[in-house]
C-alpha cells in the first residue's frame, strides 16, 4: 500500500501529539519542582555573600593574605618556612586559592575555597548545642566557642570541608570563614574582597550577587560552565556564588543536587522526632506491656523463693 | 561439661536459676594486673593528651576529624554492649523470659561498655567543658543526631541503666548484715515499684541513640560509600547492635561458664541463639533489600577495597548467624561460641565501615591510628574487663544453678572461715545452713 502524503503528515502528527504532551508534561513537572526547590528555603533578609569568578582570579593570593591580616591568624608557612603557602583549609587558613591543572592540557582554573554560608548548613544541622548557627539577618554562619564541645561533627557533616579543627593545644578552637563577621560591624568588606585586584571576588547582597552573576552569564554566553552559577540553587542554595569555565566537580565543589543534604538526609529523623509525639507515644506502650510482664514474673520468683528456700533475685 | 550430657527425659540437666557471685578464685591475677597496668597508662596518656591537644597524640586529621576512639570505643562497643537494651527487650517485651538468666549479664556488660565509651568520649572531645549544655535543653539542638546521641546516651548511662544495676549491689547489702535488711527491703520496694518506668526508659532510649548512631554518617551524604549510606541506615544500626550484643551476652556468659567451670543451661543459651539467629537472619535480608531497591548492589561487584570490605563483614554476619542455627541442630556449645564471635566481629565491621573504612573524605584521606590513640583505647577497654572481672566476683552476677548458691555458702564456711572481712557469707540467709550468730 503506498503512503500518500496526507498519509504521512496526518501519522506523524498522530505519533507526535502523545509524545509533545508527554515531553510538556515532563519539563513543566520538573521546572515545577525546581522553583519548589528554590523557593523552599527561605534566604535571610539581608543576606550577604561572595561571588567568586574563577576566570577572573590570577591566583595572586592577596586574598590569603588579607585574610589572614584581618582575622589576625599567623601565616602558615609551614611548606618551607618561608612562603605562606598552606595545602589546604587548616586552622590557621580560612580562605585558600587552589589551582586545578589537568595534565591533558585542557584549560586550568584557580579556585578560591572558603565556607560556602550554606541557606541549610550541614554543620549547624549537626551541631549538638548550637555552637555552630546561622545568623537570622546577614545568614553568615558563625562559631561560638562557648557552646562547643569539640565533637568535630562539624568536620565531618560539611559537604564542602570546610570547619577546621585546631589539633594543637588543651583549648582547641574550630575554625571556618565567618566573613569578616568583625569587620562588617565597622562598615568594611571583609577582607578578601577588599584586596581583589582583578574584582574575581566580590562581596554583596545574595540577590545583587546573583543578578550580576547572572549578568555575566547573559554577555557571554558559553563562557562559564553550563551557564550555571554554582551555589544558586546547589545544595539548597549558597551564599557563596561561583562561575567557573571548568567543571565544578574539577574545582572541589560537588554535584550535590538542589536538596541541601540536612533536608535530605536528616528527613526522617525530623519525622520520628516531629514534637516528640512518637517516642512518648512508645514509651506509654512500652510501660504498660513491662508493667504486664514484671507482675508475672515477680509471682513465679516468690513462688521459687518458697520452693528452694533462697531468696528472690530481682 | 555439658556437650557430654545425655539428654534423657528425668535426668537432671543443669538449670540456671540464680545469680551465683564467682567464687574460690581470686581477683587479682596476672591477667589482672595487666589489665590494670593498661589501663593506668592509659590514664597517664590521657592527662598528656589533655595538655598537648588531639593532634600529637593521635592519627587523626583535618579529613578524618573521628579516630577509633569514636568510632570504635563508642559506635562500636557500645553497640556490642547493649545487651541490657536487646536482651531486656526479648524478655520482657516480647515475653522471651527464658532469657531471664542472662539480664545480670546483659546490664553489667551494656554498664561497662556505655560507662567507658562515655568516658573516652570525654576524652575525645576538644572542649568537654561546655558540655554543662547538656543541662539547658532549649540550647539543644534537637534534630541533630550528635545532639541524641551525646544527651540521649550520658541521660541512660547515668540513670536507667544504673538504678537497673542496683538490684545485685542491694542483695549484697542484703546478705551482708542482717541489721541492714530492712532498710534494703524498703529501697528495693521502691525500686520495685518504678521499676516498669525505668525499664521502659531503658529500652526506649538506646533504640534512639543507637539508631542516631547510624544518623550520624547520615550528615555526610555523598562521602560515605552507597554500599553502607541509606536512609535506613539507622534502623540497620539497630539491628546490628541487637544481634551483636546479643552475641556479647550470651558468648561472655559461655566463657566464664568455661573459664570458671559452671554448667550451662542449654535451654536458656537455645532461646538466645535462636533469636540471634532470626535477628541475622533478618538484619541481612533488610540490608539486601535495601542494596537492591537503592541499586547500590552492583557496586558490590567492583574489584575495591570496599567491595571487599563489605562481602567480609556480609560473610562473617551470615556465617555466624548459620553457624548459631546450626547449634540448635548440633547441640554443641562450640559451634554456638564460634556463632557468636564470628557474628559480633562482622557486626563490629559493619558499625565501623561507615565511619571509618568505608567514609572518604577526599582523594589522598588517610587514616590510621597512632600507638597513643591505640593505647588509650586498649585501656579504657582494659578498665571495662577489670571491672568487669572484678563485679562478677562481688556480686551475684553470672547465672548458675541453685545448688551452687549453697556450694558457695558450704565454700565459705568450711574452706575459708577466716574471711570475715567481707562478711558476705557469715550473715545472711543460705537456706538450710544460715548461721544463727548475729553481731
Amino acid at each position: 500500500m503506498a503512503i500518500t502524503r496526507r498519509d504521512l503528515i496526518t501519522n506523524i502528527a498522530k505519533a507526535g501529539v502523545p509524545v509533545a504532551a508527554v515531553m510538556s508534561m515532563s519539563t513543566m513537572a520538573s521546572a515545577g519542582s525546581e522553583s519548589t526547590q528554590a523557593e523552599s528555603l527561605p534566604v535571610p533578609n539581608a543576606a550577604v555573600g561572595l561571588l567568586y569568578d574563577a576566570s577572573l582570579c590570577i591566583g595572586c593570593k592577596a586574598c590569603e593574605a588579607a585574610c589572614n591580616e584581618a582575622n589576625n591568624t599567623p601565616e602558615d608557612i609551614s611548606g618551607d618556612r618561608l612562603h605562606e603557602a598552606p595545602v589546604d583549609l587548616n586552622v590557621f587558613t580560612r580562605n585558600i586559592i587552589k589551582l586545578y591543572k589537568p595534565t591533558d592540557g585542557s584549560p586550568s582554573s584557580f579556585v578560591k575555597r572558603q565556607c560556602m554560608q550554606c541557606l541549610d548548613p550541614a554543620c549547624a544541622a549537626g551541631c549538638p548545642f548550637q555552637a555552630l548557627y546561622k545568623e537570622s539577618v546577614t545568614g553568615i554562619v558563625r562559631w561560638d566557642g562557648g557552646k562547643c564541645i569539640g565533637c568535630r561533627y562539624c568536620t565531618i557533616s560539611c559537604p564542602f570541608s570546610v570547619p577546621r579543627f585546631q589539633w594543637q593545644g588543651f583549648n582547641p578552637v574550630v575554625t571556618k570563614c565567618e566573613l569578616c563577621s568583625h569587620r562588617l560591624a565597622k562598615g568594611l568588606k571583609p577582607g578578601c574582597t577588599s584586596v581583589c585586584p582583578t574584582g574575581a571576588v566580590t562581596f554583596g547582597p545574595r540577590t545583587v550577587l546573583l543578578l550580576e552573576a547572572k549578568r555575566r552569564i547573559k554577555n557571554s554566553p558559553g563562557r562559564y560552565y553550563q551557564d550555571r552559577v554554582y551555589g544558586e540553587k546547589d545544595n539548597g542554595g549558597t551564599q557563596a556564588l561561583y562561575l567557573s569555565r571548568v567543571p565544578f566537580a574539577m574545582l572541589g565543589l560537588p554535584e550535590i543536587g538542589p536538596e541541601s543534604v540536612p533536608s535530605s538526609s536528616l528527613r526522617w529523623q525530623e519525622r520520628v522526632y516531629k514534637y516528640f509525639a512518637l517516642p512518648a507515644l512508645l514509651y506509654v506502650g512500652l510501660v504498660a506491656v513491662i508493667r504486664k510482664n514484671l507482675k508475672g514474673h515477680e509471682a513465679e520468683a516468690l513462688e521459687q523463693e518458697k520452693e528452694t528456700g533462697l531468696r528472690a533475685q530481682q | 561439661m555439658s556437650t557430654t550430657v545425655i539428654k534423657l527425659p528425668g535426668t537432671t540437666r543443669p538449670r540456671w536459676e540464680r545469680a551465683v557471685p564467682v567464687y574460690g578464685v581470686s581477683v587479682v591475677n596476672p591477667f589482672f594486673i595487666g589489665l590494670i597496668v593498661m589501663a593506668l597508662l592509659a590514664l597517664v596518656l590521657t592527662t598528656y593528651r589533655e595538655i598537648v591537644g588531639l593532634g600529637p597524640v593521635s592519627g587523626m586529621n583535618d579529613m578524618f576529624g573521628w579516630g577509633i576512639w569514636k568510632t570504635f570505643n563508642v559506635v562500636v562497643l557500645t553497640a556490642w554492649g547493649s545487651g541490657a537494651f536487646a536482651v531486656g527487650t526479648a524478655a520482657w517485651v516480647f515475653g522471651r523470659k527464658r532469657l531471664f538468666p542472662l539480664m545480670r549479664m546483659a546490664l553489667l556488660t551494656s554498664m561497662l561498655a556505655y560507662a567507658c565509651g562515655l568516658c573516652l568520649l570525654g576524652v575525645d572531645v576538644g572542649r568537654p567543658w561546655n558540655f554543662y549544655w547538656v543541662f539547658f535543653p532549649w540550647n539543644w539542638n534537637v534534630h541533630s543526631p550528635m545532639a541524641e546521641v551525646a544527651i540521649c546516651m550520658s541521660v541512660y548511662a547515668a540513670i536507667p541503666l544504673f538504678l537497673e544495676n542496683i538490684p545485685p549491689v542491694l542483695e549484697r547489702l542484703w546478705h551482708f548484715d542482717v541489721r541492714l535488711q530492712p532498710i534494703v527491703e524498703k529501697l528495693e520496694h521502691i525500686l520495685h515499684k518504678f521499676f516498669p518506668l525505668i525499664i521502659a526508659a531503658a529500652y526506649l532510649l538506646p533504640a534512639m541513640h543507637q539508631s542516631s548512631l547510624g544518623a550520624l554518617m547520615l550528615l555526610a551524604g555523598q562521602r560515605v560509600h552507597p554500599l553502607w549510606q541509606t536512609p535506613f541506615l539507622p534502623l540497620l544500626y539497630v539491628g546490628a547492635a541487637a544481634f551483636m550484643s546479643f552475641g556479647c551476652v550470651a558468648g561472655t556468659t559461655m566463657l566464664c561458664c568455661l573459664v570458671w567451670k559452671r554448667p550451662m543451661d542449654r535451654e536458656v543459651l537455645d532461646e538466645a541463639a535462636r533469636i540471634t539467629a532470626w535477628l541475622i537472619a533478618g538484619w541481612l535480608a533488610l540490608r539486601t533489600l535495601d542494596l537492591l531497591f537503592r541499586g547500590a548492589l552492583i557496586t558490590a561487584f567492583r574489584f575495591n577495597r570496599y567491595a571487599g570490605i563489605f562481602w567480609i563483614e556480609t560473610f562473617l554476619i551470615g556465617y555466624g548467624g548459620w553457624l548459631l542455627y546450626r547449634s540448635l541442630k548440633d547441640r554443641q556449645p562450640r559451634t554456638m561460641f564460634l556463632g557468636y564471635t564470628i557474628s559480633s566481629i562482622g557486626g563490629m565491621l559493619y558499625r565501623f565501615s561507615p565511619t571509618t573504612l568505608a567514609y572518604m573524605p577526599g582523594p589522598k584521606a588517610m587514616y590510621f591510628p597512632s600507638t597513643i590513640e591505640l593505647l588509650i583505647a586498649i585501656g579504657f577497654v582494659s578498665i571495662g574487663i577489670a571491672a568487669f572481672l572484678l563485679m562478677v566476683k562481688l556480686f551475684a552476677i553470672l547465672p548458675a544453678p541453685a545448688q551452687e548458691w549453697r556450694d558457695m555458702a558450704h565454700y565459705f564456711k568450711f574452706r575459708k572461715p577466716y574471711i570475715s572481712w567481707t562478711r558476705y557469707f557469715n550473715f545472711g540467709f543460705f537456706g538450710d545452713i544460715e548461721p544463727k550468730e548475729s553481731d
